[in-house]
């Protein structure tokens, strides 16, 4: 909960921006606290703790957007900052454009927060060191092995939002998240394994009892054991063949293939400079066929945990459940209030974040969902005369509108004749998304389904890192061009 | 504030954390302000401001135990606390044996990189630079991009007596001029706004949208392609973060461990990293308060160095080179101010050269398919030409590079005679020039 004195601070925020004449204001307070820990082999590599706090105070001025932040929380820097946002609205006026309109919102008042067991930033930090360098030693036991790695991140977001539509809305969103990898190293290849997934674990709305289920200590020896066998193994080979995907790679899949691609922002050309576009567009819902009848896909900020979970984005919009893929056909995008309307949407389905009180929202992935089918993983591979089975993200690269990808995974294992066979090093696969999607012919009932965070995803300018998650099963795929090679 | 805070404030801020009972303390104190003015569709669309300070502390206990806090305050009192939380880690932290200790003072050359303004350059100014950009697009085109104006202030100071402050700007312009089938791109970084020619980048970029009209599919598969600067930096920017860092090196992970001294690329290829050339925007000292020098990483083709910072340097037996990032760190030196040196080609010698090969504007989204063996891969965009002849032939659609980094530079038929600091989208800028490359493998193309 905000304290009272930064709730005032943050009103006087909104009066400031309104006095100023802004006919729209809100004024977000966040901190974020922080903890990093890294170990490596037998060594600490580094505790980084901090907190950072400021408020961020966007406005419409005569039909512009503006927009100021500052960490300098005085009631003479706010009318200041305010001000400032008033100023830079009044600049975007040099071209001229049509006014920015808002989807309606009923106003709330809400106090929204995670819901925690075992706060982890209480858990002292010998505690958590001695667990990573536990598991990293684990690891090192395993002859042939390089580096062992381990790692943690915590982080606590508390913000205040107010905004002149009435919403004021008070946050605590605690997330937690760990993993080890295990590096061996050849003379020309670094092959990994990383567990629970590859680029610092595995992260999740909840407390530190997140981090005591997994077992990482007791997983280091097999990650281990992996990583230098991968150096030996025969490379993927080259084909067009049927691939499997495990849940984690499959909730990159979906991140790149499905979760930008109906970012309603890229698909309007806001992000076009940059990030990119998209290949879909508005006369797309309702008509497109994205994948095959079995492919059916959600946007959910209620899942309780994920990652990509809140109770209000930041424009004041209730966290909300959407239908984006219904059996292979294309719905709905991730909207703000800003675009909603622009493509006839009367409402926001509340997707608008920042990653910092000095930077604005902008439409992120919540949690994007392959729901569950009714297959299995053992029994994709017994149906599978020839293939190949793919395993946690390695490298992910998709083209300026989404459409020709080309992933990496840390391991496969060839699959003839209903057997998963011989371990296969430098797996990758390439392809068109809705050629791709169109292909999925199995997945993984719900006992297979698993929420994924992904706590690195990146857009904007300057440069903004959402945390957001993929609910997945392990998925089959037939025709796949596999072992991609220059 | 929205000026300079200066280097006295910083300080007394800062040495308030030596006051924490540490054996000892370094502190890194930022204070960055600006605006980004972002546009699409042809309208100012997102326009910001920003202003922040941290200070980042390290503090050391029993001569090798670390630990470091970080807080966005001002307030000497609040960056105290931060020191205090900074050597409560310390305290619990395991000794680390590889610990070089805390930099002593080293003389710091000092560079005028600061442009009052640029660090007061007004939100209509940018506005009025975007304005004029769009201004520049024929009917028909939309344009998208950004103008940024910032400002940073950067102190370095520890119980051992180091102290080194430098202010710097920077300005920079993007501009995508998107057409009905085809896009162009053009984007420059500098010390000072006044150098960014807003209208001059709307022009290239409107003409390689235009030019790239209509494009035709070509086949994947080994093409001898021209990179303009900003393709090139790409390759750049991915070797020095797979390869050129002493940590990497070290650990047998990097493409050039074992391989010093051995001739990996064309002899036209020289890379350094210069954070104190004129043209570079760079600081004059690192994160640990050394000096930052010239690194020769590839002379002539020869692989001649990496980068160090103090804990990878006491490893391998030899000085810093000025490239420590802030603590706490785990990856090791890295070369922030890559360049590639230029030859004495211009692009249209290297066009007129060739008889059927593809001119790439930039890269998009690339990443790493193998560290060691510095495979990557990426698309095209912006702007992909078929060269027919000794001459641009048409647009054609993009395709997906899969390519060894290493290999493509040994494969440097020609290199440009002036160089551009160009972004990236992992990492921050660097300065190359255009190159010519045979045999440069694509693996698969796409629908536009």
């Amino acid at each position: 909960m905000v304290a009272s004195d930064i709730r005032r601070l943050v009103d006087r925020a909104l009066d400031a921006a309104r006095s100023s004449g802004a006919s729209y204001a809100d004024a977000r307070f966040l901190q974020e606290e922080w903890e990093a820990i890294d170990v490596q082999d037998d060594r600490l590599q580094g505790v980084d703790r901090g907190a950072t706090s400021g408020i961020g105070i966007r406005v419409i001025v005569d039909g512009y957007w503006g927009f100021a932040g500052t960490a300098q929380l005085t009631a003479a820097e706010l009318e200041r900052t305010a001000a400032l946002a008033v100023e830079v609205a009044r600049s975007s006026s040099a071209t001229k454009a049509a006014p920015v309109r808002l989807a309606s919102e009923p106003a709330r008042e809400a106090t929204w927060a995670t819901d925690v067991s075992e706060d982890p930033f209480a858990v002292p930090l010998e505690e958590k060191i001695a667990m990573l360098l536990d598991a990293s030693g684990r690891m090192r036991q395993v002859p042939g092995l390089g580096i062992a790695e381990s790692s943690m991140d915590l982080w606590r977001r508390t913000s205040y939002l107010v905004t002149s539509d009435g919403a004021r809305i008070d946050q605590t969103i605690t997330q937690s998240g760990a993993g080890i990898r295990a590096l061996a190293i050849g003379d020309r290849e670094v092959q990994m394994r990383s567990y629970p997934n590859s680029f610092r674990g595995h992260f999740a709305c909840r407390g530190y009892e997140h981090i005591r289920a997994m077992d990482l200590a007791g997983t280091g020896p097999r990650i281990a054991e992996e990583a230098v066998a991968l150096l030996k193994a025969p490379e993927c080979p080259t084909a067009e063949t049927t691939l499997i995907l495990d849940a984690p790679q499959l909730a990159l899949q979906v991140h790149e293939s499905v979760g930008h691609p109906i970012e309603l922002d890229r698909v309007l050309g806001m992000e076009a400079a940059y990030a990119g576009t998209s290949f879909l567009s508005p006369p797309d819902r309702g008509n497109l066929r994205y994948g095959s009848d079995l492919v059916n896909i959600t946007a959910d900020a209620t899942l309780p945990g994920a990652l990509g979970s809140f109770g209000y984005d930041d424009e004041g919009v209730e966290a909300q459940r959407s239908n984006v893929v219904v059996d292979g056909i294309f719905r709905t995008f991730l909207s703000s209030r800003e675009t909603a309307p622009e493509v006839g949407e009367p409402r926001s389905n509340g997707t608008m974040r920042a990653s910092g009180w000095d930077v604005i929202p902008l439409i992120r992935m919540t949690n994007i969902n392959l729901e569950p089918g009714d297959s299995s993983l053992e029994r994709m591979i017994d149906e599978t005369d020839d293939g190949v089975y793919m395993s946690t993200s390695q490298s992910w690269s998709i083209d300026d509108k989404r459409v020709n990808f080309q992933f990496g995974c840390e391991i496969a294992w060839e699959i003839r004749k209903g057997k998963r066979r011989r371990m296969l090093r430098n797996p990758n696969y390439a392809g068109r998304t809705v050629d791709f999607w169109s292909s999925c012919d199995a997945i993984g009932a719900r006992d297979e389904w698993g929420v994924w965070g992904t706590p690195n995803c990146g857009k904007g300018q300057p440069g903004q890192t959402a945390r957001v998650a993929h609910g997945t099963a392990p998925a089959r795929f037939r025709g796949v061009r596999v072992g991609v090679r220059g | 504030m929205s000026g300079p805070v200066g280097e006295e404030r910083l300080a007394d801020a800062a040495e308030a954390a030596f006051g924490a009972g540490a054996d000892g303390v370094l502190v890194l104190a930022f204070h960055s302000w600006g605006g980004l003015t972002r546009f699409a569709s042809s309208r100012i669309h997102q326009n910001t401001w920003r202003e922040d300070v941290e200070f980042r502390v390290m503090a050391v206990a029993d001569g090798n135990r670390t630990g470091v806090a970080a807080t966005h305050s001002l307030d000497p009192a609040v960056v105290r606390r931060a020191a205090d939380d900074a050597l409560a880690i310390a305290r619990i932290a395991p000794p680390d044996p590889d610990f070089p200790g805390l930099a002593p003072p080293a003389p710091v050359a000092h560079t005028a990189a600061f442009d009052d303004e640029t660090a007061n350059a007004t939100p209509a100014a940018r506005a009025s630079a975007v304005a004029g950009a769009l201004g520049e697009l024929p009917a028909g085109m939309e344009g998208a991009g950004y103008v940024e104006t910032a400002a940073d202030e950067v102190l370095v100071c520890s119980t051992t007596g180091l102290r080194a402050f430098a202010a710097t700007t920077h300005a920079g312009c993007s501009v995508l001029a998107i057409a009905p089938d085809s896009s162009g791109y053009a984007e420059r970084l500098e010390r000072r706004f006044g150098e960014v020619d807003t209208h001059a980048l709307a022009g290239i970029a409107a003409d390689k949208a235009e030019r790239s009209a209509d494009p035709q599919p070509v086949d994947a598969g080994p093409w001898t392609v021209i990179l303009e600067p900003a393709a090139t930096s790409t390759i750049l920017q991915f070797l020095g973060y797979l390869g050129f860092g002493g940590k990497a090196y070290l650990e047998g992970r990097s493409f050039l461990t074992g391989r010093l001294g051995s001739k990996l690329m064309a002899d036209a290829i020289t890379i350094v990293d210069d954070a104190t050339a004129p043209d570079a925007l760079g600081l004059p000292f690192d994160f640990e308060g050394m000096p930052s020098q010239r690194v020769t990483l590839i002379d002539k083709g020869v692989a001649r160095s990496v980068v160090w910072d103090r804990a990878t340097a006491k490893k391998a037996g030899t000085e810093s080179t000025g490239h420590g990032l802030p603590p706490p760190n785990s990856y090791g030196p890295l070369p922030l101010n890559l360049r590639m040196e230029p030859g004495e080609n211009t692009l249209d010698d290297m066009i007129a050269s060739t008889e059927r090969g593809l001119l790439v504007t930039r890269f998009h989204y690339s990443n790493v398919v193998n560290e060691k063996e510095t495979i990557l891969t990426g698309m095209t965009r912006d702007g992909t030409f078929l060269i027919q002849d000794g001459k641009i032939a048409n647009g054609v659609r993009n395709l997906r590079y899969t390519q060894n980094a290493v290999e493509a530079l040994a494969n440097v038929e020609a290199v440009g005679a002036t160089t551009e600091i160009s972004t990236e989208m992992f990492f921050g800028g660097s300065r190359a020039p255009a190159i010519k490359i045979r045999e440069f493998k694509f693996s698969s193309t796409t629908t536009h």
